[in-house]
């Protein structure tokens, strides 16, 4: 029997606020331990709930950037569990009211055909604080770190509209970019701002049935989703096919042994509306004013790279995926850099150099104006592609600007046509082995000349004239 | 003396400025005030001291009032076991008391000292600081013999708090006193709240709405059909918002910690099981319970709870007050299980369901019961005219 699975997705991210969610302190959970905390975030007696504005807009923002519906009114409610990460017996979570519902994210799938990934609803919760579990000796010993309790999260829960490993993590890439636009969050699973649960189960292909799922956590890249998800439909697929039953329940995604393992149930408790934190009503008004603060989303600008710039939809889908590639490809474009020049200088030259000295685009000494200065030298003859990418490296190491690089480190192109004819002589003169080759009709023979010429220069020969004076001068002697 | 307070300020009082200054204040144990002792009555929480001063302290203190100490309550303010709420007024130590109203401690504390004790609207006065237990139902009552002191110390700590989001957005009423004209004046009295009376408690209460009458005001018997169901509301939801107010106390990051435990859920259940008393527990057993196993009556109770309030806001737009007993029944002074703590409160949950304020006066006479009125959300103001109205006519009476 063929089965085909359903797959759901509850994606949890952490937005990158200054405060906590309702209090003042800040949202920097890697600190050293409890020391963001208050009398609010610990709970001690006597404390109320501050609802943070700033968590109101970032959630908002990253409502609309994924085309879900702002509600009108939202509301917290307490999720009832005890467990020593949770400061007050309950966490504040959006359960009966959320803040957004609908929206989703249109993914190309195995065949290249759009498909459309629809969104149930997000909504806003709190954060719980990190157990650190040590051995005091031979006494095992529970830690608790405050710092992240209260931190603003928004949670995304999915339509079952995924079948495979590859919708989930197409979905989850794009998530990432349109979050990262918005500028809510980094959505880096590595470290933990953006955490994914998916609810998978099988079925036989061509039916309708919604059968009983299992929950797969602990995930923590994409990649890892994937994984589990290919292990957990195949492993269901053979208990069904096997006559098992498949019962509800949470497993844990092994990521050195990559399998899913059963986790022991976690108590789930009743979700009660939260006496102490207002209702939330937006009106239409500042709706609109959120949406006006919205930047061009990823698939609009790949839109409009297409049209206003000639790329392909690959490249401008490249180029869209991070805004400030984007936005660094525009900064060259905007200074008179033809657009496939700017597009395929960066994607193979630029970002390469500064993934490898782990640096930021934007933070990086190759500024778009110094950049654009060189590959306007380029274009311009002065120097070849070779120099270009000496020169490049040299613009990470010094304040110089490429002109001055150029002057100062004889990078420029020699392309006078005297200075190129003696070392054409002299290369046709060495190499008769080679001419001998052309002559007899092996045109990659001009190839290797062109090379010994190249090399004769330091590099600086201009490829284009030595093609033209070795060709006349071939052909001229025969 | 020293059986009433469990604190005693060490300071003497200065001889400060400002509206209250002079004015002597007693508070409980579950108000912060920033290095003071507030166990809120229980083991939950003893040894622990106030970080931050409550609102209401920290608004009090600035308007030159002195806070005197603090009274011994019963476990986190829920129901009057073992609390001295009221004495300190009535043996005159103190001018005023604060005593937290959830089921209506405050009103019935004033009723047995024999001072007027004022529970005012919901969202009238900041819950920052207060440590309580139903945060949906529960306010900062004033107790005092005098209406004077509880006007200045509402005009001094009502309004909006930046450190409370919870309190609704409304503008502060006028405290100032305002004029009453009897013959203008209706006040309904609901027959169902007599309904578990005694023949002698409903002779008494005849006589106190007697005194109505006699100074003029329109008084008639309105109807509440489903007063009833205001203890019932309160029982539900108020022991829900209790069970989900008492988590914090895990003795995680405070409180007691019971010792043996072999893993954390030992730990909460014999640390928990060790800091509070057999009535808290039974409340909060029965919230747990509507929690967990009966959430449909819990959405039912918040249902009906709208209704009561929609009711109420009718009711209060036929006639300007409402006079009622402050409590009834065969009740026992001093209960032990929550079935006579909630009967004990028969007559004031009903305020503290839907938010609006209550006043409770002292007897006239002796032949009298304390008289409880109460009038639609934010009308304290006139509320505690009429109070002051009765009570001048009382004194030109003499």
């Amino acid at each position: 029997m063929e089965f085909e699975a359903v797959i759901g997705l509850e994606i949890h991210v952490e937005l990158n606020c200054a405060t906590k969610m309702f209090c003042d302190c800040p949202n920097n959970p890697g600190d050293d331990p409890n020391t963001n905390i208050c009398p609010t975030c610990l709970w001690l007696p006597g404390a109320i709930p501050r609802f943070s504005a700033e968590a109101l807009e970032k959630a908002s923002l990253l409502c609309l950037g994924l085309g879900a519906e702002l509600q009108p009114k939202s509301a917290f409610d307490q999720k009832v569990y005890y467990y020593p990460d949770l400061p007050k017996g309950y966490q504040l979570s959006q359960a009966h009211l959320p803040l957004a519902r609908g929206g989703g994210i249109d993914i190309s799938d195995e065949d290249g055909k759009t498909k459309r990934l629809r969104i149930h609803h997000i909504h806003m919760e709190e954060d719980v604080a990190k157990l650190v579990h040590e051995m005091e000796g031979r006494l095992p010993i529970s830690l608790v770190d405050f710092n992240r309790a209260g931190s603003p999260l928004v949670e995304i829960v999915t339509e079952p509209d995924f079948r495979t490993p590859h919708h989930a993590m197409e979905f989850l890439k794009a998530l990432r970019t349109q979050v990262r636009y918005v500028g809510s969050s980094e959505c880096s699973m590595e470290n933990g701002t953006m955490r994914v649960d998916a609810n998978i189960s099988v079925r036989p292909k061509g039916t309708r049935q919604m059968n009983t799922k299992v929950e797969v956590k602990n995930m923590n890249s994409i990649r890892h989703v994937g994984d589990a998800i290919a292990y957990e439909i195949s492993r269901q697929s053979q208990a069904v096919q096997a006559g098992e039953a498949v019962v509800l329940h949470t497993r844990l995604w092994d990521p050195e042994k990559k399998v899913t393992l059963p986790m022991r149930g976690k108590f789930e408790g009743p979700c009660v509306p939260d006496p102490m934190v207002p209702v939330i009503e937006l009106t239409p008004e500042w709706i609109e004013k959120m949406r006006v603060r919205l930047p061009e989303m990823p698939a609009a600008r790949a839109g409009r790279f297409v049209k206003q710039h000639g790329l392909t939809g690959e490249e401008a889908a490249f180029l869209s995926e991070d805004p400030e590639v984007a936005v660094y490809f525009e900064a060259l474009v905007v200074r008179g850099i033809a657009p496939r020049t700017a597009m395929h200088w960066l994607a193979t030259q630029l970002l390469p150099a500064v993934k490898e000295r782990k640096m930021e685009l934007a933070s990086q000494p190759v500024t778009p104006e110094r950049f654009a200065a060189l590959l306007k030298m380029l274009a311009g003859d002065e120097i070849n592609a070779n120099a270009a990418r000496e020169v490049l490296t040299h613009l990470f190491e010094s304040g110089e600007s490429p002109e001055e690089i150029v002057k100062a480190r004889g990078f420029k192109q020699v392309s006078d046509a005297g200075a190129l004819e003696a070392m054409i002589d002299q290369a046709l003169a060495t190499q008769a082995a080679a001419v001998a080759d052309f002559r007899a009709g092996q045109g990659k023979a001009l190839g290797f000349l062109i090379g010994q010429v190249m090399q004769a220069s330091g590099g600086k020969a201009n490829p284009k004239i030595i093609r033209e004076l070795l060709a006349k001068k071939l052909n001229a002697v025969s | 003396m020293d059986s009433i307070f469990f604190y005693r300020n060490p300071d003497s009082a200065a001889s400060g400025d400002g509206a209250l200054a002079g004015l002597n204040i007693a508070i409980q144990p579950n108000i912060s005030k920033a290095g003071w002792p507030v166990d809120a009555g229980s083991r939950a929480l003893a040894n622990f001291t106030a970080l931050e001063d409550a609102t209401v302290v920290d608004r009090l203190s600035r308007s030159g009032a002195f806070l005197c100490g603090s009274t011994k309550t019963s476990e986190f303010g829920f129901g009057l076991a073992e609390s001295r709420a009221g004495e300190a007024v009535k043996q005159k130590i103190a001018d005023t008391e604060l005593v937290l109203d959830m089921t209506g401690e405050a009103r019935l504390a004033a009723a047995a000292a024999g001072v007027c004790g004022f529970k005012p609207s919901y969202g009238l006065v900041s819950h920052f600081g207060l440590i309580g237990l139903i945060p949906s139902m529960e306010t900062c009552g004033v107790l005092s013999s005098s209406i004077q002191n509880i006007r200045g110390i509402l005009k001094a700590v009502a309004g909006p708090d930046e450190k409370d989001f919870s309190l609704p957005d409304e503008s502060v009423p006028d405290f100032t006193a305002q004029l009453i004209n009897p013959t203008k004046t209706a006040i309904g009295v609901p027959a169902e709240a007599q309904s578990d009376l005694t023949d002698e408690q409903r002779e008494r209460f005849r006589l106190s709405i007697e005194e109505l009458s006699q100074a003029g005001f329109a008084v008639r018997e309105v109807s509440f059909p489903e007063w009833p169901l205001f203890l019932a509301v309160h029982k539900i939801v108020g022991s829900v918002e209790a069970s989900s107010a008492a988590g914090r106390y895990d003795s995680v990051r405070y409180g007691e910690r019971a010792p043996g435990a072999k893993n954390w859920n030992e730990m909460y259940l014999a640390s928990r099981g060790a800091s509070f008393g057999t009535l808290l527990k039974s409340f909060l057993f029965q919230g747990a319970f509507f929690q967990f196993q009966r959430y449909t009556a819990y959405e039912d109770a918040c249902r009906i709870r709208a209704r009561l309030v929609a009711d109420m806001k009718n009711l209060t737009g036929e006639v300007d007050f409402l006079a009622l007993p402050v409590s009834g029944g065969a009740s026992d002074p001093n209960p032990a299980t929550l079935d006579e703590t909630y009967r004990q409160f028969a007559c004031t949950a009903f305020a503290n369901v839907t938010g609006q304020p209550a006043l409770v006066l002292p007897p006239a006479s002796k032949g009298q019961a304390p008289l409880q009125l109460a009038g639609p959300r934010l009308s304290d103001a006139g509320l505690l005219s009429l109070g002051e109205h009765l009570l001048k006519l009382r004194e030109g009476g003499k």
